[in-house]
């Protein structure tokens, strides 16, 4: 009678709690305890992670469970709003799909066997790991990628700490572009758009309907409810284009039509020769660069009448200065997309739009604030939380990417990003070294990043691939290490910085304790993790509580203050625009040395010659037979990020193939057909959505759907994975290249 | 049937419905024993049980075996079987709905709670077994037929089928016998 031992001694020999295997969760308790327990309802203020925009919002909470989430009602910029994915945020705490214990693969890549673990067996898995690859390698070939956020940070540590260069942000498969091109030509990225004051927006592409951040959304619906013009330059007839004009431009072609813009502008006298004396530099080479960009030549160029050109042109030089040609989002469709951004910015420059209301200015944080004495008591600078740390070790080797290094094309790479899509080309061709580890947060190469199987072909020849997230994303299914991060609702986060034309802080707080125990904030897996790799002196801080009280005592805002309202902006201040008063008053971008904004770029000449200012390439365009295939965001999910949250999958689980009718009617496919979408080597199958409102050349899916992770039960294997059939170019600012594929149709 | 005994057959079945572990794991021939003895009609599941011991000798391919099916079962992604009451009691399909906060105030009108350390929660398959278990063992007969009638019942009516049909060695296995033992 063995099991009479076996059991007998659990059930009783062990006091009034069960001791064997699992059990021991139920404790004896008195009625005393358990009525100190009881919680009441409460309103927890935060800021939403259900996409990167960082919205504030409010959690109501009863009986320790989150009931709902919505804005935060004392924040103007959102009108007390989230979105749909902002209060789907809730389904995302409670599904029972989340990963809930750290796993070790104990199967072949891509088998998805694993057994779970403890977090000690795990940090000292990867910490194995690591020091080997470091003795065989160097640290170099260590990889880390992320998908920028704040707590992103603590994950970027390891990497320092270890003395590997090669940090990456998501940013190459989104906004790169765009960044690069405000670099070069402000000095900085932070510049943002006063949409709401403006008379006139154009947009390239930029699909604010849909690529939702609430402040913006709100800013734009302010602007055309006070009758602005929005027109929208779009090969799709997008939500946004349907709130204003739609001008369906051939695809690749929209740096033509902003020098058109210009040459029309230049020529009818139509731009602030003022502000372009007092504030830029290099304004005669782009003369030059657009003298022969006639209306006609860009009719042939992008497919818009030359009419409709100079038309939208004089009427938004009209509106001057409050008026803006918006700079985009998901921008990187083109190898030298930063050059069609940097002419949107130059447009914007000679409308003399800079630091006036409807136009573009630099974000407000209370650094900004400090050269202006009227404004620098209204906010403080807030500091650092990590504490003392050692000097980091000095890479041995450059970037994989060569990013950042001056006189060299890397220049235009920016180093805090990177172009990740080098990481797989590294790993497979081993130049200009070898990646033998790649350490993953929050971000899913395989869904990502263009061209999905090289992606996973790499995989294949790591030594080391580490994912932390809170599902079993397709990259977390082939992954050697997989770490269960706890939501943005059950943890601390650093201090968030979201200023506009006031400084505005924000607070990333538990809202509710975890809700699957062994679950973690990631500055606590970070910070664990470089203990069992002996770098624990980089996070010399106890907990977040420290953390953020060190961050914060520069500023004077009270942490609990910061607890009781989500965010802090100054009360009595209003939107400060640097020239809102004199239009010849000092408003230098933050971090530009010469004071000027830069329509020549001597950098960017320096690195590669010729490209100074920007140059039209001319694209190929789709032959017969073939579609170009474009992609954007929906307004119910994020990038790669949601489409298996229970609500979110529940709004949209699947997407389709939008093909003009006449284009269809061609290839003999109806509405809602079985196809097959061919380029080059791939094929992907899909359902034809047919419709008017896509251009006969162009075909478009929204991005993140067709997962490959079983472990993503609710969107595995539904619609169309975009990335599958986008070869991985790298643009020359670094980007992933999403819009100059090709793509062949055949119904099934 | 003695209490010791029921208390000892809610508890098997709470060991198994845990996460593997190898004081379980390498034991499992004297659960299978246990069952033999108490719970008629069951030599079909059992036969497969019994083989799969013969196959997998107690140790690391063992457990590893056990993990590789306990996870899309239960645990993670796919979650064939989630192991939460409130998943099927609540409504939305989610965890911590209306089901957890009924089973955990039956814990606390026991004089039960989770412990600070507990790693599931509290409406978790096994966590309910456990609970069973232990008012077996306290001779709380009426706590404990209360309990099994509104909670466990409806629970096992919804959850077993799946594990059963999901034909997941041991678990579908074990899914049948409970049944058996609670369902008729
Ligand atoms: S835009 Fe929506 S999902 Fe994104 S942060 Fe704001 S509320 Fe959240």
């Amino acid at each position: 009678m063995r099991r009479r031992q076996f059991l007998k001694g659990a059930l009783y020999g062990t006091g009034s709690m069960i001791a064997l295997g699992g059990c021991g969760s139920l404790t004896k308790v008195d009625q005393k305890t358990l009525a100190a327990n009881q919680i009441a309802e409460k309103t927890v203020y935060s800021t939403c992670e259900m996409c990167t925009s960082r919205c504030t919002m409010a959690a109501k909470v009863r009986d320790g469970k989150v009931i709902k989430i919505e804005g935060n009602p004392n924040d103007s910029s959102t009108a007390g709003t989230v979105c749909a994915r902002g209060s789907a945020g809730v389904s995302l705490l409670y599904d029972p799909q989340r990963i809930k214990k750290p796993m070790i693969r104990t199967g072949e890549r891509g088998t998805g066997k694993f057994k779970e673990v403890s977090w000690d067996e795990a940090y000292t898995f990867i910490a194995d790991k690591v020091t080997q690859i470091q003795q065989n390698y160097g640290p170099e070939a260590i990889a880390f990628a992320s998908r920028i956020n704040p707590q992103d940070a603590f994950f970027r540590q390891i990497a320092k700490a270890i003395g590997s260069p090669n940090t990456f942000s998501h940013e190459a498969t989104c906004p790169m572009t765009k960044t690069t091109a405000l670099e070069m030509t402000f000095g900085n990225p932070w510049i943002a758009a006063d949409y709401g004051n403006a008379k006139y927006i154009i947009t390239s592409g930029r699909n604010f309907f849909e690529g939702i951040h609430v402040s913006m959304v709100k800013g734009v619906m302010k602007a055309v409810q006070n009758g602005a013009k929005l027109v929208v330059l779009d090969p799709r007839f997008s939500v946004t284009a349907a709130k204003g004009e739609w001008v369906p431009i051939k695809g690749a072609t929209d740096l033509a039509f902003f020098m058109a813009m210009a040459n029309i502008m230049i020529k009818e006298n139509l731009y602030d020769k003022d502000f372009i004396e007092n504030y830029t530099e290099g304004f005669d080479k782009w003369v030059e660069a657009v003298k022969d960009k006639t209306p006609e030549w860009a009719e042939k160029e992008t497919g818009i009448p030359k009419e409709k050109i100079i038309e939208i042109t004089r009427d938004f030089a009209a509106k001057r200065p409050n008026a803006l040609v918006e700079f985009g989002w998901r921008t990187p469709w083109t190898p030298n997309d930063y050059q069609c951004r940097r002419a949107i910015l130059i447009i914007n420059l000679m409308m003399g739009n800079w630091e006036v209301p409807g136009g573009y200015y630099q974000k407000k944080g209370a650094g900004v604030l400090q050269p202006f004495p009227d404004q620098a008591g209204y906010a403080k600078p807030t500091g650092g939380g990590y504490g003392p740390m050692p000097p980091a070790p000095k890479p041995s080797k450059g970037r994989i990417d060569g990013a950042g290094v001056k006189g060299t094309p890397g220049i235009l790479i920016p180093v805090a990003d990177g172009a990740v899509g080098q990481i797989p080309e590294s790993i497979l061709t081993e130049k200009p070294y070898a990646i033998k580890g790649w350490l993953v947060h929050r971000f899913n190469p395989v869904i990502s990043m263009t061209e999905s199987e090289r992606i996973i072909e790499s995989f294949k020849k790591l030594d080391l691939l580490v994912t932390c997230d809170v599902y079993m994303t397709d990259t977390a299914y082939y992954s050697d290490v997989v770490l269960p991060e706890c939501t943005y609702l059950e943890r601390y986060e650093p201090i968030i910085d979201q200023s506009g034309l006031i400084p505005k802080i924000q607070l990333r707080q538990p809202v509710v304790p975890l809700v699957y125990p062994d679950t973690k904030p990631a500055w606590l897996i970070y910070k664990e993790l470089g203990q069992k790799m002996g770098i624990g002196d980089f996070f010399s801080f106890k907990d977040m509580e420290e953390f953020l009280e060190r961050q914060l005592k520069p500023s004077g805002i009270a942490f609990d203050q910061m607890k009781e309202k989500g965010f802090w902006s100054p009360a009595d201040m209003k939107p400060f625009y640097m020239r809102g008063k004199d239009p010849k008053a000092p408003a230098a971008p933050s971090l530009n040395e010469k004071g000027k904004m830069h329509i020549f770029s001597h950098e960017i000449e320096e690195a590669i010659p010729g490209q100074g200012i920007p140059v039209y390439t001319k694209y190929p365009q789709p032959g017969e037979g073939e579609f170009r295939f474009v992609q954007g965001k929906v307004a119910v999910h994020t990038n790669a990020g949601t489409h298996n949250v229970p609500v979110l999958n529940e709004l949209m689980p699947t997407n389709s193939l939008w093909i003009n009718s006449v284009s269809a009617t061609k290839l003999g496919i109806k509405d809602g057909d079985n196809i097959v979408i061919t380029a080059g080597k791939y094929e992907h199958k899909g359902v034809a959505k047919v419709t008017e409102a896509i251009r006969p050349d162009t075909v478009f899916c929204y991005h993140g759907f067709g997962r490959i992770s079983p472990g993503l039960k609710r969107a595995y294997g539904k619609g169309i994975n975009d990335n599958k059939l986008i070869p991985n170019a790298i643009g020359e600012s670094g980007n992933v290249v999403t819009s100059m594929t090709f793509v062949k149709i055949r119904k099934v | 049937m003695k209490e010791s005994t029921t208390a000892e057959l809610y508890l098997s079945f709470a060991t198994i419905f845990h996460r593997p572990h190898p004081e379980v794991v390498n034991h499992l021939e004297e659960l299978i024993e246990l069952w033999e003895e108490e719970i008629p009609d069951i030599m079909e599941p059992l036969a497969a049980l019994k083989k799969f011991c013969q196959i997998y000798a107690p140790g690391e391919t063992r457990i590893n075996t056990l993990w590789e099916h306990y996870i899309p079962l239960f645990e993670t992604g796919s979650v064939e079987a989630p192991p939460f009451a409130s998943i099927y009691l609540s409504g939305d399909g989610l965890v911590l709905g209306t089901e957890t906060i009924a089973v955990q105030t039956f814990y606390n009108s026991a004089g039960y709670a989770m412990g600070e350390k507990a790693e599931q929660l509290p409406d978790h398959l096994a966590i309910e077994l456990e609970f069973l278990a232990l008012l077996a063992r306290d001779g709380e007969e009426v706590l404990l037929e209360n309990f099994r009638q509104k909670h466990l019942i409806p629970f096992l009516t919804k959850i077993l089928p799946r594990i059963k049909n999901g034909s997941r060695p041991v678990y579908s296995s074990v899914a049948q016998i409970l049944q058996s033992w609670q369902l008729g």
